[in-house]
């Protein structure tokens, strides 16, 4: 594929492209089935790329060591995208952010001491050779992966990257890196901001645009925040010859340990943020844009950094669990409009459309393409504005809502003067074309010829024009079967819940399909789905065990790793999961422990606990660091040699956008009064994935086990929850098959409902909820484990599509 | 996000360094994009350091005093737009060349450090 680009586009074998992209992580969407299904809602959606971070991390534990196989199988990821037919924008990193843990980079990496990750500390340029040299590591491992796909059609260095001096050694390396291995492509940095940072070092210049990153701020109302986008285009002015690109530009926004919850984003959000955001950045002469992200995802296992929880649905079009939400219709909208008129050669025309503005923002731009103007009307307020177009034709426009007018725009039988109703989509052949537009009362069509007509129309009411043997055909559609139409190959299909690729219609329930092509016109179908069941079920016959032999009096930890030095972090010992036990003997005449743990953590001395602590704090925007001291009473330290149990649970590393990656995790401190060094051996992981399935004499990790069954049929989708109700318990750790997949820890706003991601879906499933209990909590209850057993555990259908 | 040195030095207005009877004055102008303040730490000129309750902020017609300005009550910044910090204090400044460093806070960034030196 040769792909070049000029000032207005990126031009593929020779053919100018709109690249209408959305992000996917496949670490957080894993397997191939699942890439492939959301690669194909985007592709109904009209996306025709995908962009694809690649997790350094992720495929490498150890140096030297890289693992591609299974769900890890990134060559795999690649061929989905290019199955379903979308073009890959690839971003390696090596940082990523994207809320992952130490932003991308591998442990082994952040823990040498010679690397200065991303060249930096603070803000300050300091070159690291070594850390380039692992960077060649990486990439010498990723880009000829990446080399196999002629679909890949841009390739980004770093991310969101900036240093005091703004020296440019590091990017300049990257590239000329790049470039040595054979990547063809152009080549982009992600600037972090739009500050026009790195212009000259690569080929076409990119920034995020994120209006809302703070869910206690009212978009709507705070509507300043719309200063950057409405002026981008100066922006891009920093790099010539290159279009305008939005690396990414914002599709939702993730929420965080005591955020604001997903629901509300949501709701925040809603469609009316996509659609005023992307279509302001038509207005500014964007060609590439990227929404961040377009698929959902679920940071199991240790994917997330510390900020962010399970759940990193990010409130995507494509939801975690796969659901089309309200923003995906409203992006397939501008998609299908954008595929069906090109959109890939604009300029900026001065002409003043709206003259008494009214607080509604006008940008006109000339189409190349079409010979036509687009006009763009938005509305930030919180009444609907009525204004006079071209002192001419009026126009109501709602609230918080944009429209993308055609202006002069010459079909094949009529003209189009102005028009306010909204286009959908074209098909057209030769001689005939259809343009569906959304019906919407209020809302007016002026053709050259005089007419006026009425956007007050019923599904499929319809309009011919003949001029010259070609004709033009309006049909109308009303905004929720705008909803339900899926346009693929110049094919229609009405009233589908989803189409995907090669016609497949999904139906939640029985429906009349309709269809329509050029040539055929229209045609119906009936699909009858088979009867409805309740896929929610109870989980049942819970059975419950302790979990943690190694809180026990003389647990045998002599295979543990011994510390040698008095670094107790997880870095320092080489430990990379989310729980490290940390055991060793202690003196009766200690007094006092003082300790600091990232980021909960409990301290047990012959079996009991002693101190259950939460030390995960935020305060603007930093992590606040916390000492603890443990005054030890003398009936706690009854022998000579007592037992010392360290459990911490490391919540991930710092994703350093704005600190370091390699921020100390697991035991941070530990000090003893009167002074005493002890010595401390250390394992990681739970019990249960160590396959240590003993059950323990301390209560306070508890393993609550239910088994639940699938049936897969070749003609459904499904996606599946697991819902705690009611959970009383404070921490919780779930495992589907043995994968964890879900951190339970009661805050504001908790995460109590998992997706059971269908890649680690069994016929016959097993849930282990390991419950990290209090001391008082457990003795508070009568029988806890008998307790335990009355844990209300509910899996259930999020989805399930029949398909035809 | 880490805020380059470059960015940052802009956002002070060169040449807007004062004195007069009433104390010292500087414009800034916001060069980074449309957000909120949400807390001036403090001012510091050559050795002397102000807390927000000695800083005065005045911008878009209105004068606010830096400790008004907090999470629970931010101060919109706009894209472009300019403010004038004041400070009652004249014996700070010196003739020739003076060294100012602002913290002031943002919601999403955190800590935004400006440093700049100026002559008066």
């Amino acid at each position: 594929m040769n792909i070049t680009f000029d000032k207005h586009s990126l031009i593929i074998d020779g053919k100018r492209e709109f690249i209408r992209s959305g992000s996917f992580h496949y670490f957080r969407t894993p397997g191939y089935e699942l890439a492939k299904d959301r690669f194909m809602k985007m592709k109904s959606a009209g996306y025709n790329t995908v962009e694809i971070y690649f997790w350094w991390k992720y495929h490498s534990a150890k140096q030297g060591e890289y693992d591609f196989s299974g769900i890890k199988d990134v060559e795999k990821v690649l061929q989905a995208a290019k199955d379903v037919g979308l073009y890959v924008i690839s971003r390696p990193g090596p940082f990523i952010n994207s809320e992952v843990s130490a932003g991308g980079f591998p442990l082994w990496l952040i823990k040498d001491k010679d690397v200065i990750p991303r060249n930096r500390i603070g803000t300050e340029y300091h070159y690291s050779e070594k850390y380039m040299q692992y960077i060649t590591e990486w990439y010498d491992k990723i880009i000829p992966i990446i080399n196999k796909f002629d679909n890949v059609i841009l390739f980004q260095i770093e991310n969101e990257y900036a240093n005091d001096e703004m020296d440019e050694t590091y990017m300049r390396k990257l590239y000329d890196m790049a470039r040595e291995r054979g990547i063809k492509c152009p080549i982009f940095h992600n600037d972090a901001a739009p500050w026009g940072l790195w212009a000259d070092v690569v080929d076409i210049y990119a920034c995020d645009t994120y209006l809302y990153i703070n869910p206690n701020q009212n978009w709507r109302k705070d509507c300043f925040c719309f200063d950057t986008l409405d002026n981008l285009e100066c922006v891009f002015e920093c790099k010539e010859n290159a279009p305008s690109f939005i690396a990414e530009m914002q599709a939702g926004w993730f929420d965080k340990w005591d955020g604001s919850g997903y629901e509300h984003i949501r709701k925040d959000l809603s469609d009316e943020h996509i659609n005023i955001v992307t279509k302001t950045a038509l207005s500014q002469g964007v060609t590439l844009f990227n929404h961040y992200m377009c698929a959902g995802g679920t940071s199991w296992g240790n994917i997330a950094c510390d900020e962010v929880y399970t759940s990193y649905d990010f409130t995507a079009p494509i939801s975690e669990y796969g659901v089309l939400e309200d923003n995906y219709f409203k992006v397939k909208e501008i998609n299908y409009f954008l595929k069906s008129f090109g959109f890939t050669n604009t300029e900026p025309v001065d002409n003043i459309a709206v003259k008494d503005e009214n607080g509604v923002y006008s940008k006109i731009r000339k189409d190349n393409e079409n010979s036509c103007k687009w006009l763009f009307l938005r509305n930030l307020n919180e009444e609907e504005k009525a204004v006079k177009v071209f002192e001419k034709y009026d126009s109501l426009i709602k609230p918080y809502d944009m429209k993308v007018c055609p202006v002069n725009l010459k079909l094949y039988a009529c003209e189009i003067e102005f028009s306010d109703i909204e286009i959908f989509a074209r098909l057209k052949n030769d001689d005939k074309e259809t343009i569906f537009l959304i019906a919407d009362e209020n809302t007016y069509m002026y053709l050259s010829n005089g007419d006026k007509i009425s956007g007050n129309k019923k599904d499929f009411d319809n309009l011919k024009f003949e001029e010259n043997g070609k004709i033009t055909q309006f049909v109308f559609l009303t905004r929720n079967l705008c909803k339900k139409t899926w346009i693929n190959n110049n094919k229609v299909i009405f009233n589908a819940d989803y189409v995907a690729k090669n016609d497949t219609i999904a139906l939640k329930k029985s429906a009349e399909i309709s269809y329509f092509d050029l040539k055929h016109g229209f045609s119906r179908n009936s699909f009858k789905t088979r009867p409805q069941t309740n896929h929610t079920l109870t989980l049942k016959n819970l059975d419950v065990s302790f979990c943690a032999p190694e809180i026990d009096i003389d647990y045998d930890y002599s295979s543990w790793k011994k510390l040698e030095c008095s670094k107790y972090d997880s870095l320092s010992c080489g430990l990379s999961d989310e729980f490290t036990f940390y055991k060793g003997k202690i003196p009766k005449n200690i007094e006092e422990i003082t300790l600091s743990a990232r980021h909960l953590f409990a301290v047990y001395i012959n079996g009991k606990e002693i101190l259950s602590r939460n030390s995960y704090k935020i305060e603007k925007l930093q992590q606040i660091p916390e000492t603890i001291q443990i005054h030890l009473d003398k009936k706690v330290l009854t022998k000579e040699d007592n037992e010392l149990t360290i459990l911490v649970e490391n919540l991930g590393f710092d994703k350093g956008f704005s600190g370091e990656t390699n921020h100390p995790r697991g035991l941070v401190t530990f000090e003893t009064n009167p002074k005493y060094d002890v010595k401390f051996s250390v394992n990681e992981k739970l019990s249960i994935e160590r396959g240590d399935n003993r059950e323990s004499d301390s209560p306070y990790l508890a393993k609550i086990t239910g088994t639940f069954d699938v049936k897969f049929r070749e003609d459904e989708i499904f996606s599946k929850y697991l819902y705690l109700k009611n959970f009383p318990y404070r921490r919780a750790t779930i495992f589907l098959n043995g994968v964890k997949i879900g951190r339970y820890i009661k805050r504001a706003n908790v995460q109590d409902k998992f997706y059971l991601i269908n890649e680690f879906l069994k016929e016959h499933n097993t849930i282990d909820i390991v419950v990290w209990q209090k001391s008082r909590n457990i003795h508070d209850s009568w029988d806890f484990k008998n307790e335990m057993k009355n844990v209300i555990i509910e899996v259930g259908d999020e989805i399930r599509y029949q398909l035809f | 996000m880490i805020v380059p040195e470059f960015l940052l030095k802009k956002i002070y207005q060169k040449g807007t360094l004062k004195k007069d009877d009433s104390g010292v004055s500087f414009e800034l102008k916001n060069i980074l994009g449309p957000g909120f303040i949400s807390g001036f730490n403090f001012v510091q000129i050559n050795d002397k350091k102000f807390e927000s309750a000695d800083v005065v902020f005045v911008t878009d017609g209105t004068e606010i005093k830096g400790n008004e300005v907090t999470e629970e009550t931010p101060l919109k910044f706009r894209l472009g737009q300019k403010g004038t910090i004041k400070i009652a204090d004249t014996t700070c400044i010196q003739d020739g060349l003076n060294k100012i460093i602002i913290e002031i806070m943002n919601p999403e960034a955190g800590k935004v450090i400006v440093k700049f030196e100026d002559n008066v």
